[in-house]
């Protein structure tokens, strides 16, 4: 199943197209907020303007809450999405050298976009600064072996928040959290401005600022990421495993004499074991470069039958196919052994029990090569009667 | 004409966020800003020297895979789109004007040279950490990437750190 999000495009130049539009607005909404403009944005340095944390923590918790809960009701498919992976040392330093290159100029690379476009003499310097950055790294990258360790430092797995608790922490659950945690931080950012705006003489660049909207963004979120958690509750849990069906050894043999051609045989032994003995047709499961891959290519509706050496295994690999049956064999190698190339003795007494015997006979000839004639006795008292398909030598009941 | 009032920065952040949300919904990707200057950079590398270009291990993927042109990249184009959105939002606020952003007590020379060196240290940081406060902060951030949340915080210790130091340039 492939969800709604994110679209698919016909081809690449129109998935490109989009950024037009998404960097449009993306590019108006900063100009709105007033990030065009250094002086407000520095504010947030001295603490008489905290705009660039409430309209960044703003916009990271609707992403957040948008993201998760249209994952969680199953619109969007989190695995088709480029999330940032984690070179944790590489983040942590450019983090803080951004950081000091933001309050010197007063910008970022993106606001900077915003204020060359509104006219700012500081943006496009600031810009042509970020040209001549990029410029010093491009130049140095293979110049400077500790520039390229801290450039590469770490892991560059895609690690989600959420993940780096010691406890399970559904990533809705730690969304919650954080959106009453920046409440929390919204009001205490409000009361540093009020005291700092006195303080320096000057207040925020928005006075039009109505501390209340903070109040109809942040619950309208946190009743979403609520709805989206209860509903995401069930699915949290892994999918049930696909459970293999279990076979006897003899039916599988008539299978056999039968001639099933939809019927796959995967030996899960060892090369050794596989070598010696093996089940008629089977192949080894560890020559196979990858199972999934072999089992792809069989026809829909076919058969796959694994076998161990006593054991059955009793899941199906998440990775393998769906459309196929997988079967197993009860009791395994040693089971096929048993009871289908040793002959035996009927131990029941009513004639389906002889008969049975004798099939089975007739087939452990047919896999051993011999013909065996039963040794079956005559019928033992009705009394002793009563085993269906017990066939092991020593059965008594 | 007097420049409209900013918006409340809780809508702004709203914008901002439904705008990064259609990011990922759309094109499967978040917003970004110094991909365009690291791919600019690419491109003048290889006017000047091509084999240098592809060559070098920080800019040569750029350069890979059928038609692979530096700028034929989502991020590049979101730019352009970023320039765009920006203009119309100052021109609709009558917000557009020639002018430098300083405080009082700095020269327009030295606000200059500051906005230039901070520049530098965000193109460096931005190629070191693979993306800015939009690539990292607010894409990483807004998808709970663990290295974003650990630049966000960085990014507001340091600018923390040295606030004081170039307060001159401000207050």
């Amino acid at each position: 199943m492939s969800s709604f999000f994110p679209l698919e495009f016909a081809g690449e130049q129109w998935r490109l197209l989009t950024g037009i539009g998404v960097g449009f607005f993306f590019g108006f909404s900063l100009e709105r907020a007033g990030f065009g403009n250094a002086r407000k944005l520095a504010g947030q340095f001295y603490l008489n303007d905290m705009a660039v944390f409430k309209v960044m923590f703003t916009a990271v918790l609707v992403s957040l809450t948008g993201v998760f809960s249209l994952s969680a009701f199953g619109l969007l498919d989190l695995g088709q999405i480029w999330i940032s992976p984690t070179f944790i040392w590489a983040q942590v330093v450019a983090g803080f050298v951004l950081g000091i290159g933001f309050v010197m100029s007063g910008l970022c690379p993106g606001t900077s976009v915003v204020s060359v476009a509104s006219g700012k003499l500081d943006g496009l310097v600031t810009v042509l600064g970020t040209f001549f950055g990029v410029l010093v790294f491009t130049l140095l990258f293979d110049k400077m072996a500790w520039l390229r360790s801290l450039y590469s430092a770490g892991s560059g797995e895609v690690i989600l928040l959420n993940e780096i608790f010691p406890f399970t922490f559904p990533a809705l659950c730690l969304i919650m959290t954080v959106i009453l945690a920046a409440l929390g931080a919204f009001i205490g950012a409000e009361k540093l401005e009020k005291i700092y705006s006195k303080k320096l003489g000057r207040g925020p660049l928005s006075p039009a600022d109505r501390p209340r909207m903070k109040y109809y963004v942040l619950g309208p979120l946190f009743l979403i990421a609520l709805a989206a958690a209860f509903y995401d509750a069930p699915a949290v849990q892994d999918p049930p495993p696909r459970m293999l069906v279990s076979v006897e050894p003899l039916s599988l043999a008539e299978r056999l004499i039968a001639g099933d051609g939809n019927l796959h045989i995967l030996d899960m032994r060892d090369a050794e074991a596989y070598g010696e003995k093996r089940l008629p047709g089977a192949r080894l499961l560890g020559d196979l470069d990858s199972p999934g891959e072999y089992l792809e290519r069989l026809a829909e509706g076919s058969t796959v039958l694994l076998y161990d050496q006593n054991l059955a295994p009793a899941e199906i690999p998440g990775t393998w196919p769906g459309g196929l049956n997988y079967l197993t064999l009860r009791g395994g190698f040693e089971a096929w052994q048993r009871e289908v190339l040793t002959p035996s003795e009927a131990v029941g007494g009513s004639l389906e029990d002889q008969e049975f015997t004798r099939r089975q006979n007739q087939i452990a000839g047919y896999f051993s090569g011999t013909r065996v004639q039963s040794k079956a006795a005559a019928p033992p008292p009705p009394a002793a009667g009563g085993s269906k398909k017990k066939k092991k030598p020593a059965g008594g009941c | 004409m007097k420049p409209k009032n900013y918006w409340n920065p809780y809508l702004a952040g709203v914008l901002l966020g439904l705008t990064l949300l259609a990011a990922f919904l759309v094109a499967g990707q978040g917003l970004g800003a110094s991909a365009a200057p690291k791919r600019l950079v690419a491109l003048g590398c290889e006017s000047i020297s091509a084999d240098w270009a592809h060559s070098n291990g920080s800019i040569a993927k750029y350069f890979e895979g059928e038609g692979g042109h530096p700028l034929k990249n989502w991020l590049v184009i979101e730019v352009v789109g970023v320039l765009l959105g920006g203009f119309i939002g100052a021109v609709s606020a009558g917000r557009l004007k020639g002018e430098v952003m300083r405080g009082p007590r700095i020269s327009v020379r030295g606000r200059l040279i500051y906005a230039f060196a901070g520049g530098a240290l965000m193109g460096l940081a931005a190629a070191i950490g693979r993306g800015c406060t939009s690539g990292q902060a607010l894409s990483g951030g807004g998808t709970l990437a663990a290295g974003g949340w650990a630049f966000m915080m960085m990014f507001f210790g340091g600018a923390y750190a040295v606030a004081w130091l170039v307060r001159r340039q401000w207050t």
